[in-house]
């Protein structure tokens, strides 16, 4: 499925604005720990975590992730928005938990 | 000067009770250290019993904490002069998530007074995140007069490099603290951004005992400390 049909058949609000939201999501991938995630991420995964920083972006970018799902109702700051809009990179809150964000991925045949 | 500037009290409740304030001093003293630093988990409360022990003893002392960031990095705030150090304290304490400690399962969290008289217990557990990101405790170090260091970057518990990935590049800190000189070019191989010379590496023992205090093998100038603390005397 494309990040357009995850955001309209979840109701979760992208944050990003004008990055791509037509690219497929291919997976998913769920870890706090950024070592891990670089060690591990596969490209076109949708990652979902709680982190919030910077490094998020880079760490995303580095692995082809197709866009970043922050779980648990926490908020990107601006800084981290904006330069995932530098990167095109699409960056959406979701007010579940990391489980249950994961399930819902699940039932929509990510 | 032979420094080590990471170690617990037994405030911190990983360290052992055998870590108050007259033992770290006088065993940092057998060992030939100059320079040495208690910093315990998230808290100040152990560092007027430090202070006064370091200076009955005769050894030189910075004051500092071990911050726990929302992110789970920790960084030590490190002050030359006591007051400043306390001074961060309403602020942990504004950032503290409330959870009691449990001595059975994390151990006790003992406050001592310069005769290593135990005079209380700190009643929340110690070893947490605070409700601050990494650039808000750098920040806040920074704004009560402390420098920020990025504790054993290279660890794979609680590290900047477990948690975050890399160290990031537009932070403000002021050292890069690893466990072993060698691990200095492990950093660089990460962080390529990272210059060897303009970085001030700081190689701390993180003791949780006596034994574990480092001995007088890490050395720092002078010139170092004046650089980053100002005149010690």
């Amino acid at each position: 499925m494309t990040i357009q049909q995850l955001i309209e058949q979840t109701g979760w609000k992208p944050v990003t604005k004008d990055a791509d939201v037509t690219k497929e999501i291919n997976g998913a991938y769920c870890s706090d720990l950024l070592s891990w995630v670089m060690g591990k991420g596969q490209p076109d995964q949708a990652w979902i975590t709680v982190q919030s920083h910077i490094n998020v972006i880079a760490v995303a970018v580095l692995r082809e992730f197709s866009c970043v799902i922050l779980a648990e109702g926490a908020h990107f700051p601006e800084n981290v928005i904006s330069r995932a809009e530098d990167e095109d990179l699409v960056l959406i809150e979701s007010d579940l938990p990391v489980f249950e964000t994961a399930r819902k991925l699940i039932e929509l045949g990510v | 000067m032979f420094y080590d500037l990471h170690m617990h009290s037994c405030l911190s409740p990983c360290a052992e009770n055998e870590m108050t304030p007259n033992n770290i001093c006088n065993m940092a003293l057998i060992k030939g250290l100059d320079l040495i630093a208690v910093t315990d988990h998230n808290s100040t409360k152990q560092l007027p019993a430090c202070a006064e022990a370091a200076r009955n003893i005769g050894i030189g002392m910075l004051f500092g904490t071990e911050l726990e960031s929302s992110e789970e990095v920790h960084v030590l705030a490190l002050y030359r002069r006591l007051e400043a150090a306390l001074s961060l304290q309403p602020w942990i304490d504004a950032h503290m998530p409330g959870i009691p400690n449990d001595e059975n399962y994390f151990g006790n969290q003992l406050i001592m007074n310069a005769n290593d008289e135990i005079i209380g217990k700190e009643p929340q557990l110690l070893i947490v995140s605070l409700t601050a990101t990494l650039d808000e405790c750098v920040e806040e170090i920074h704004r009560t007069g402390g420098k920020a260091i990025l504790a054993h970057v290279v660890d794979r518990k609680n590290s900047v490099t477990t948690q975050l990935g890399f160290i990031p590049p537009d932070l403000p800190y002021d050292g890069l603290e690893i466990k072993r000189p060698e691990q200095i070019k492990e950093v660089i191989a990460r962080n390529p951004w990272i210059k060897e010379n303009e970085t001030e590496w700081l190689i701390d023992s993180d003791a949780h005992n006596l034994i574990d205090i480092s001995e007088a093998v890490n050395e720092i100038s002078e010139d170092t400390v004046a650089r980053l603390w100002g005149d010690l005397q």
